[in-house]
């Protein structure tokens, strides 16, 4: 796998605050890595960093094999897709996209050929001399997709693209954005805060915080195995308790079983090697799931909230009663679903 | 359509009676074919429009007017836009302080900016009364180019220039294809709101005259106190309708809303 771009022992400060600590990181090639994390955990200024907007207070960016630390954003060849789609209001669409390339001294006739091509791309290519204002947030988005892949650029660089759309375009865009990375076979780093994007689309998902990388992986590695409590919970994951012998570990709420006076095993049937006493404290429907939340008391002796979700067909009718707040219950997992985090 | 109350009716109807019916009162004075500035006119003709027209001093006026707005303004834009991307985009140390010096002449009495001009610049440096009078109006104009131009630069996407970087537009190309072109309406309203002030400006025009070049208010100001003939309400009414055909160009070229908001989107 080549490399696509390096960040060595990159560190940016902001008067007393460190945004980006030390990072290092390796961007592969044809892949689509996102960096993750909450606001402030240094990944926007990373990828500021990357485009050559922001100049790191130590450390070097390399792009394929070429140090650009001192490289303004001009000679980096870089295309960016920024959070607002920042389209030039005065162009139409055709000249938003066809900037670069005039830029880039480009041939009308080439120039031309290449716009109606990326738009085609984005599936906008009958919106052409529309002004950006004249279209939808979706639609700005796709021409500033466009705008960027137009000029193929070494790396393609998306700063939480999705974040302004509505529910539904979002999930539909993510698609879009492999498809296109797929079809033109670009080298994506997108940043966002949004796990479900990063676990759906990435090849490579880095999880951030306080400026330095917790994890980073392909989803289907890092998901079932955070490192950590910060990248466990980042991830979705809500129970954590310290079991004795084993730590501080966390189990996903379909996972946890219950057990009570009456209360047959409610998951695998399996009897859990671990088990803890809890207290029912409320209960939620949701269609053929019970989520039900409980006060355990762990291995410290310190009182943790768990949060099980049970199939209401798994549990025997005589045993419902015992699910209502205030209902006793021991909780319990297969100790093979237990995930066990450093700290 | 939204139903406006019946109070902000009222007020907006006694705002426009207020400050169009005295105008009102000049233009029907104008058309007189007496001798003197009354109301209601006697009888009904344009000589004294013809008057006006013709009076050497006026015309003479009109054009040293004309002349120093034009430059002034173009002055101000020239040193205002910078000065405004410097205050807004730039890493200046101490920014509020140099935006309080371009905003400055908008509060102190433009008596004693004309003055201190006076003494300094035309007796003291022996400068001509048209050059000192540039100096004056363009520092009077510069805090209404760098508020219009910087409400219009507050308006603006900053990534927009970033977006432009990225492409490959160097800072001074990025400035010229998108800063620029997308702070149009802003300086467009800056270079009208400059040229009237400049044109319409008194006392600083009033204390920095010569016999050679004095401005159009100056010389019917002067011409107000020794005479009282209709032809000062007729050249009134010329500028009048000079200033209604330049506002109605902007609005149907610009639209006006656009023009005072400064806004590109």
């Amino acid at each position: 796998m080549t490399t696509a771009a390096e960040f060595v022992a990159v560190s940016r400060h902001f008067g007393d605050f460190t945004a980006v600590d030390g990072l290092d990181l390796t961007i592969r090639e044809g892949e689509l890595t996102t960096l993750l994390g909450p606001s402030g955990c240094g990944k926007t200024t990373s990828l500021r960093m990357l485009a050559g907007y922001l100049a790191p207070s130590e450390g070097q960016i390399w792009i394929g094999g070429e140090d650009v630390t001192r490289t303004p954003p001009e000679k980096r060849g870089l295309g960016m897709v920024f959070q607002s789609y920042a389209l030039f209001p005065h162009m139409s669409v055709a000249d938003n996209v066809g900037y670069g390339l005039k830029l880039r001294k480009v041939p009308r006739a080439e120039r031309a050929r290449r716009v109606a091509e990326a738009l085609e791309l984005v599936g906008l290519g009958h919106l052409a001399d529309r002004r950006p204002k004249a279209l939808s947030g979706g639609q700005q988005q796709r021409v500033a997709l466009a705008r960027a892949i137009v000029i193929r650029p070494r790396l393609l660089l998306l700063d939480e693209p999705l974040s302004n759309l509505d529910a539904r375009l979002r999930v539909q865009m993510r698609e879009e954005i492999r498809r296109i990375q797929a079809e033109a076979g670009l080298t994506v780093v997108l940043v966002t805060h949004d796990q479900e994007e990063a676990l759906e689309m990435s090849d490579r998902m880095v999880v951030m915080n306080g400026g330095r990388v917790m994890q980073e992986g392909p989803p289907d590695e890092l998901f079932p195995a955070p490192a950590n409590r910060f990248v466990a919970e980042f991830l979705g994951y809500e129970n954590f308790l310290e079991l004795p012998g084993r730590g501080l570990v966390t189990v996903r709420p379909e996972l946890l079983e219950l057990r009570g006076e009456h209360l047959e095993a409610a998951g695998h049937g399996t009897a859990p090697a671990t088990a803890v006493p809890a207290t029912v404290t409320s209960i939620a429907y949701r269609g053929v799931e019970l989520r039900v939340a409980l006060d355990a008391v762990d291995a410290t002796g310190a009182t943790v909230p768990l949060i099980a979700s049970v199939r209401r067909d798994a549990i025997d009718s005589r045993d419902l009663p015992a699910l209502l707040p205030g209902g006793r219950v021991t909780v319990g997992a297969d100790p093979g679903h237990l995930v066990r985090l450093s700290a | 359509m939204k139903r406006s109350s019946p109070i902000a009716v009222t007020l907006a109807f006694l705002g426009y009676v207020v400050m169009i019916v005295p105008i009102l009162f000049v233009v029907a004075t104008a058309f007189t074919d007496g001798d003197a500035l009354t109301f209601p006119p006697e009888g009904l003709s344009l000589r004294w429009f013809e008057a006006a027209i013709s009076y050497e001093p006026f015309t003479r006026a009109l054009v040293s007017s004309l002349q120093l707005a034009l430059i002034s303004t173009v002055l101000a834009l020239g040193i205002g836009i910078p000065a405004t991307l410097a205050i807004m985009r730039g890493r200046l140390p101490g920014k509020s302080v140099v935006e309080g010096l371009f905003l400055s002449p908008l509060i102190l009495p433009e008596l004693v900016v004309g003055l201190a001009l006076f003494q300094q610049f035309m007796i003291h440096l022996e400068m001509d009364n048209f050059r000192t009078l540039l100096i004056g109006h363009t520092a009077i104009l510069l805090p209404y180019t760098v508020r219009v131009t910087g409400a219009s630069l507050a308006l603006a996407d900053p990534a927009l220039e970033d977006a432009a970087r990225g492409l490959g537009a160097s800072a001074w190309r990025s400035f010229w294809t998108v800063t620029l072109p997308v702070l149009r309406p802003g300086i467009i309203s800056a270079a009208l709101l400059s040229f009237v002030t400049s044109f319409n400006n008194v006392p600083i025009s009033l204390l920095l005259q010569s016999r050679d070049f004095r401005t159009l208010p100056v010389t019917m100001l002067d011409y107000v106190q020794q005479n009282y003939t209709p032809i000062v309400a007729a050249m009134s009414t010329l500028l009048l309708a000079g200033t209604v055909v330049l506002a109605f160009a902007a609005e149907r070229i610009l639209g006006f809303a656009r023009i005072f908001g400064g806004i590109n989107r």
